[in-house]
């Protein structure tokens, strides 16, 4: 009898879990697409809240329900469950669960053509380079220490010399000089340091060997063969939305102070600088969102480095050809 | 008569309320101005400890921030508390009607009793979605407090109001209804009073990983980058408030109900729940392989009837094949074995310090009651405040070693060790304390020869309190703080979308966690046995 109990309330409560973001949206004819961000609202999505607000996924005849992240949400496990039609992630931990688990995933898209991730100290302690990171003390996420262990390597340092600490997305270990770096977004953490009255200096992985791109957009095979021209829409929706954001990067996110960004515990003064600071890392001579031959070929390579075997048909470019 | 003597007892009691709520405020006074000083000159850890001030400022700033997050925390931990209550009570009230059901779901009460939760939390928000995962973490941290209440309540009832119901033919369920639910009210609002604080940090939790806009949870994640100190304590403080009001809250309506509903004489003794079985063999080794296979039946169950895709989820059976039938096995088995190795050893000696924390803290509360009066705000503060707001500090003051780990797992286990111990120490039969003290005996020497040795069975009641929560403390250490062990093994295989992983660790640390348990259970028994001791709940 207890379980009975017990798997309805589950049950009505998945079913008012899945409801909740449809009912906030207007009931329209347009054809339903689900998005999984990466992490909680913050400017690195700030190109699909405008896409949003401005109604170009409308314009494309999509209802589009976008989902947050946070540290404990594998996106990949939403598309997966069938919560979301596609979502934003780190193209090695979708690429390794291609190769080890079999998992029947597809990227058909980039939002960074070059991944924000970087290894931040203080000015006054500086790190240029990964050679400088011998001895030192540096937090990374457990979940990126992958990501870190291959830029090591590809410089030529043992992971074993450089003290590496778990990282709970709190600068102030770091400004206090508990640690001597940390790896994060580029793009936002210098800000809060500069907040603090310090000042910060950075190197993308990116420029060190780990060449990959990041937020790939990705979905299943399934979701692929069912929905290829909703996603096909989405991309170009939300191509829109980027360029209409990075037009001027200080101009939306302050529309969202009330909306997207609120109460999410950061300042929109952040939001902007985030947005700006992203703004060379999005963009790309073939269109945002695009996937290029190089940046496959060049993603392919770092992730060799790391022993997960990427190949070119994990990748489809065949839908932004469509765009 | 009644009405005079409760007259008599409650103007005494007055007085004595005043005074220790006046060296409680006093106290109170005392620590918030050091903190201010401390804070203000940031004379810890170079200004990582805000002033109290500094806080109050902060929350002023972003008091339009907080309703919505507090309303949906509210939300969570609500739904998770009517949720794990309701099924808390009738299970409790099952297991007093039915030996043989208290006998099989044993192991299911003991799994969830020593779950440590931040282990669920990554599985709860893989299976379910939206408020799901927050709602059952709720529900679940609730659960175990409420049932024993429940259990202890209805099992403890004044025999004599039984025997009247069956004198007049009365079944099992009249007296259920008529005696053993009303005289059973005031324990059970006692494990609601409780359980509600659970509730609150449980959704926290959950909404910290999970995803999803509001929750003070979300709210936390989202400050964490702002280097921000003040922002941190501020949520937590309001998180405490929450707990605290909660317990409040239930602390008030107890009183209500208690007054209308305490029995005349107060029984003493515990009737034996272990009839179940009886002597013959073959039905106890039923019993006991039953207790063992119901939880595996219901987690396959769970998997299945959710209709979790197999590449995320895994049956109990999915776990065995995952360390000992694939190719990868030695793999995971190695990873698994480096990290129990790095775990196991830190757990014990964080028990045993929590366990020690917790023992001198009683007795001294005994001898010293005003030292103990003095410390109970900031220990009450330690058990609510969410861990992660405060170990920006933590990992200054104490670095990223042995000893913060050490720090955390006291900090999470000697609480409830301690309020056992305390109940044990003020239980000693007074008749007990009058020969060392007619022998003019000092209160350390009544301690030693009668305090402690006769509350020895609240001694192991705390032991088994504190098991669960030290591996969690370990875990969380690991987490946030040190990079090692199981803790950073379940957080790094996220990463690695290492599923099967993922789920081992879950399992493995409830498994180690109940092997703990059991081991103390088993020495009780036979210590208590001994000394023809009963055991505590």
């Amino acid at each position: 009898m207890n379980r009975n109990i017990d798997r309805r309330h589950f049950m009505a409560l998945m079913g008012a879990g899945a409801a909740a973001p449809l009912l906030a949206r207007h009931a329209s004819a347009a054809a339903p697409l689900t998005m999984q961000a990466a992490w909680i609202n913050d400017a690195e999505f700030t190109g699909y809240f405008t896409a949003i607000d401005n109604g170009y996924y409308k314009d494309e005849g999509l209802d589009l329900t976008y989902l947050s992240g946070g540290p404990d949400l594998i996106p990949e496990s939403s598309i997966i469950a069938g919560k979301a039609d596609l979502a934003l992630t780190t193209p090695d931990t979708t690429i390794k669960a291609i190769v080890d688990q079999g998992a029947k995933f597809k990227i058909i898209g980039a939002q960074y053509q070059k991944n924000p991730h970087g290894i931040i100290s203080l000015a006054k302690n500086p790190i240029h380079s990964p050679k400088e990171l011998v001895g030192k003390t540096l937090a990374v996420p457990p979940v990126n220490v992958i990501s870190v262990e291959v830029m090591l390597r590809a410089n030529g340092i043992e992971p074993s010399q450089v003290n590496i600490v778990p990282y709970a997305y709190d600068p102030t270990p770091l400004i206090k000089g508990e640690i001597d770096a940390s790896l994060d977004f580029t793009t936002n953490v210098p800000f809060t340091i500069k907040q603090q009255s310090a000042e910060a200096v950075s190197f993308l992985l990116y420029d060190f060997g780990y060449t990959i791109f990041n937020d790939a957009i990705v979905v299943t095979d399934d979701t692929l063969a069912a929905k290829r021209k909703e996603l096909v829409a989405w991309l170009k929706a939300s191509r829109k939305g980027w360029e209409e954001n990075l037009r001027d990067p200080s101009v939306y996110p302050p529309k969202f102070a009330d909306t997207w960004f609120k109460g999410t515990g950061r300042s929109i003064e952040n939001e902007v600088y985030f947005n700006t600071a992203q703004k060379p890392l999005i963009e790309s001579p073939k269109g945002i969102l695009s996937l290029t031959e190089d940046s496959i070929a060049k993603t392919i390579d770092a992730l060799s480095k790391a022993g997960i075997k990427a190949r070119r048909d994990m990748f489809d470019t065949t839908l932004l050809e469509e765009v | 008569m009644a009405d005079a003597v409760d007259g008599s007892l409650a103007d005494g009691g007055r007085r004595g309320w005043a005074i220790r709520h006046w060296a409680g405020l006093r106290n109170g006074v005392v620590i918030l101005v050091v903190w201010e000083f401390l804070g203000r000159f940031g004379l810890v850890a170079g200004g990582a400890l805000p002033a109290p001030s500094a806080i109050l400022a902060r929350f002023w700033l972003d008091r339009g921030d907080y309703p919505e997050h507090v309303v949906a925390t509210l939300w969570g931990a609500s739904a998770g508390f009517l949720i794990g209550n309701a099924i808390a009570v009738l299970a409790g009230m099952l297991f007093v009607l039915s030996p043989v059901a208290s006998r099989l779901s044993r192991g299911i009460n003991i799994a969830i009793f020593s779950v440590p939760s931040i282990a669920i939390s990554p599985i709860l928000v893989l299976t379910l979605s939206g408020m799901a995962p927050r709602i059952v973490l709720a529900a679940i941290s609730c659960y175990f407090v409420t049932m024993t209440a429940t259990v202890i309540g209805l099992t403890q009832i004044d025999q004599r109001t039984a025997d009247v119901i069956r004198a007049y033919g009365g079944g099992r369920w009249k007296v259920m209804r008529l005696v053993r639910l009303r005289s059973a009210m005031p324990v059970i609002l006692g494990g609601l009073q409780v359980a509600a604080p659970n509730a609150v940090l449980g959704a926290i939790l959950a909404e910290f990983g999970g995803g999803g806009r509001w929750g003070l949870g979300n709210y936390l994640l989202g400050s964490l980058g702002r280097a921000d100190p003040a922002r941190l304590w501020g949520i937590g403080l309001v998180a405490t408030a929450i707990a605290g009001l909660a317990y409040l809250v239930f602390a008030l309506i107890s009183q209500r109900v208690t007054g209308a509903s305490r029995a005349v004489t107060v029984t003493t003794s515990v009737p034996p729940l272990r009839a179940a079985g009886g002597d013959n063999t073959v039905a106890k080794v039923l019993l006991v392989a039953g207790s063992i296979a119901l939880p595996l039946i219901l987690w396959w169950v769970f998997v299945k009837a959710l209709g979790v895709p197999e590449l995320i989820a895994r049956t109990p059976y999915g776990v065995f094949e995952h360390l000992f039938l694939l190719d990868s096995s030695p793999a995971a088995r190695a990873k698994l074995l480096q990290a129990l190795a790095q775990t196991l050893p830190i757990t014990l000696v964080g028990m045993a310090a929590g366990l020690a924390a917790a023992f001198l803290l009683a007795v001294s509360s005994r001898l010293y009651p005003g030292v103990t009066r003095a410390f109970m705000p900031i220990a009450l503060f330690t058990q609510t405040m969410p861990l992660i707001a405060t170990i920006p500090l933590l990992v200054l003051l104490l670095g990223r070693g042995w000893s913060v780990t050490l720090w955390i797992t006291i900090s999470v286990t000697f609480f409830p060790a301690f309020i056992t111990l305390a109940q044990g120490i003020s239980m000693v039969p007074r008749a007990a304390l009058d020969v060392p003290r007619a022998y003019g005996a000092s209160a350390w020497k009544e301690m030693r020869l009668v305090s402690i040795p006769a509350s020895l069975p609240y001694l192991f009641a705390a032991t088994r309190l504190t098991v669960p929560r030290a591996l969690l403390g370990v875990m969380i250490a690991e987490w946030l703080a040190t990079g090692k062990g199981l803790g950073n093994l379940l957080n790094q295989s996220r990463g690695y979308l290492d599923y099967g992983m993922i789920w081992t660790v879950a399992t493995v640390s409830v498994l180690v966690s109940i092997a703990f348990y059991q081991l103390v259970v088993v020495a009780e028994r036979r210590v208590l046995g001994r000394l023809g001791m009963q055991t505590a709940e």
